[in-house]
């Protein structure tokens, strides 16, 4: 166990490493010159010519990747040409609003899906189970574009319950955390179905209900707790997916997250942005994943007697996804 | 597996029946979208501006799901917005199948560090969120159409390797392929002949998952502006545009939604359904 951790956790820092690697060269796929894009629009040929010194332009990529990937770990993620400020001071703050945003909406579309799917699992073919299963397909082909405006049409605009855009106070959140929730709730409804049926036709509990146990006790302590696993891994997919930038939702809303200074930094051609926003998503999204695997090794008690080298029931959290996938992926796109 | 089986499993599969059925409506209503509509997606009509669709009143001006704001006609704009759409879905998945595929197959089969190299490229890659790196990418490289096929084909295509690889590293073993190795079949005939017919099972299932999923990424690009361009319709762009008419013209976000949504249920049901009929082991 001690060894799969550490083993994580060097995968987990050569990922970021690459992760790194492709925030760096991304500037370079640009048909003009990356000093010009990092200056902007007022770039002289003076002010490029000492940028070009400063990053050390001149010098072979790696150096230069070098020198770049130093002045991250030392925090400093280069300076916003909008904001004339540190990146990190600017996107701290809009982190903060994400990480709000992204909880709420993982809490809102569990404390619904879970039941439902149990619900729909326990009881197949029944009216709740056409209902579910409804519920999850509409979820899947709803847009996340499209179902934020819609809750504004209704909600805001229509019935005047919750203000339109803003992030401000407890109201502001409901609406973008539905629209961020949905797509997360349609597919767990349906993963926390299928491991219903599959765990409820096992022997094992054959074996309970044949020993007498109540139904009730069968269901929640011996049933529920197997059908529940695949549910993490993909949680803990969705939330890194969220903590990335809910672009869309946070467009919709105006909620000041990280995604949607994402997308104000591409109109605002604010590329030293653009290359942070994309270097924190993807690190908060890898260290997530490794929480979770990490997590995975506590909850399931598998993962722990398999650790002496034999081979491993799982491997990392996105593989594990592919493997254990019986729903189409689409989601929503974020 | 046997036409006579396939065919028996097609008829029952629900999903493939509904999901085909819609997905050969909307592709046919999109495709011959000329056929349908009396007047161009971009052609303005400033006479006829936000009119309501033929049901919701009096009177009839030939424009069945009503104008926008230009007076241009609902009913062209979600067709022709449609086709665009379907053509980039269907390109990038079509784009990001051959590489994850090709890949794939080469990292399964020769395994070491070309797969090392390959599948870790892939899993850098799955670990910035694709919204992030589709925006950061049009950042640079500017939007237009086909640069949004490229992009969506690239956040794709890591997806098809890891499914592809998994099941060549399952069948490299078998011992049909050692017989052709003992007969002195070279490494590319194995590929060719012996391992691509194996893995297209399964590169069928993921593909057609994977064409709602692209649609309402593009969705979401053309709604930031980095996809379609304007005047030319996309989904994305009339329900972006219809944010200012919310209170007055529901319609206007209500067409290209339920558009999106039925486009995007239809792909949905036709992968459970290929699903269903070619590999109903993994239900």
């Amino acid at each position: 166990m001690f060894k799969y951790i550490v083993k994580r956790l060097i995968y987990c820092v050569l990922v970021l490493l690459g992760v790194s690697l492709i925030c760096f060269f991304i500037i370079y796929l640009s048909p003009g010159d990356p000093v010009e894009l990092l200056l902007g629009e007022a770039a002289t040929p003076e002010l490029i010519a000492a940028k070009r010194a400063e990053l050390g332009f001149d010098r072979p990529y790696m150096v230069q990747y070098g020198t770049w990937l130093l002045n991250v770990l030392r925090g400093n993620l280069g300076t916003s040409l909008y904001y004339h400020e540190s990146c990190w001071t600017i996107i701290k703050p809009m982190l903060w609003k994400t990480v709000q945003l992204t909880f709420s909406a993982m809490l809102l579309s569990l404390i619904i899906s879970i039941p439902l799917g149990l619900l729909a699992g326990v009881k197949r073919g029944s009216g709740i189970d056409f209902f579910s299963m409804g519920f999850a397909m509409l979820g899947q082909a709803c847009s996340s574009v499209w179902l934020g405006i819609v809750l504004v049409m209704v909600f805001a605009v229509k019935l005047k319950l919750f203000p339109p855009y803003g992030d401000t106070s407890f109201a502001h959140i409901i609406m973008p955390s539905i629209t961020l929730g949905a797509p997360l709730a349609a597919i767990t409804v349906r993963m926390v179905r299928s491991g219903m049926i599959d765990t409820l036709d096992s022997d094992y509990i054959l074996a309970a209900r044949a020993k007498g146990e109540p139904n009730f006790k069968v269901i929640t302590k011996y049933a529920f707790k197997n059908a529940l696993l695949p549910v993490i891994t993909v949680v803990g997919l969705q939330l890194g997916q969220f903590l990335g930038g809910a672009v869309v939702t946070e467009q919709i809303f105006a909620w000041n997250g990280i995604g949607k200074l994402m997308v104000s930094s591409l109109n605002g051609r604010d590329y030293p942005m653009i290359q942070a926003s994309l270097l924190i998503s993807s690190s908060l999204f890898v260290i997530v994943n490794v929480l979770v695997d990490l997590l995975y090794t506590v909850v399931d008690p598998r993962m722990r007697k398999t650790s002496s080298g034999k081979k491993r029931i799982a491997g990392s959290t996105l593989s594990r996804f592919i493997k254990s996938r019986k729903v189409p992926s689409s989601g929503s796109p974020e | 597996m046997s036409k006579r089986l396939l065919l028996k499993r097609i008829v029952r599969s629900k999903f493939f029946m509904i999901g085909g059925i819609m997905t050969l409506i909307i592709i046919i209503a999109c495709l011959f979208a000329q056929w349908f509509c009396k007047y161009g997606p971009t052609e303005c009509d400033y006479s006829n501006m936000l009119i309501a669709p033929e049901w919701f009143r009096a009177g009839s001006s030939g424009h069945i799901l009503g104008t926008d704001s230009l007076g241009r006609d609902m009913l062209a704009r979600v067709l022709y917005g449609g086709r665009m759409s379907l053509l980039i879905s269907f390109a990038a998945v079509g784009i990001s199948a051959i590489v994850g595929t090709l890949l794939g197959v080469i990292a399964g089969f020769y395994g070491g560090w070309v797969e090392t190299l390959i599948m870790r490229f892939g899993d850098v890659q799955l670990s910035i969120p694709a919204m992030m790196l589709a925006i950061a990418m049009v950042a640079i490289v500017g939007p237009n159409v086909f640069n949004l096929i490229l992009i969506l084909a690239i956040t794709g295509w890591p997806g098809f390797a890891r499914i592809i690889r998994s099941n060549v590293m399952a069948i490299k073993n078998s011992e049909f392929v050692s017989a052709s190795r003992v007969l002195g079949a070279s490494d590319l005939w194995v590929m060719l002949k012996q391992i691509f017919p194996n893995v297209i099972t399964p590169l069928t299932v993921y593909s057609s998952q994977q064409l709602g999923h692209r649609i309402l990424m593009d969705a979401s690009l053309s709604y930031l502006g980095l996809g379609v361009q304007p005047p030319m319709p996309s989904w994305g762009v009339m329900i972006s545009d219809s944010r200012a008419y919310l209170q007055s013209n529901p319609w206007l976000v209500l067409v290209p939604g339920i558009a999106l949504a039925l486009t995007v249920l239809a792909f949905n049901f036709l992968g459970d359904g290929v699903r269903d009929i070619l590999d109903p082991k993994m239900k």
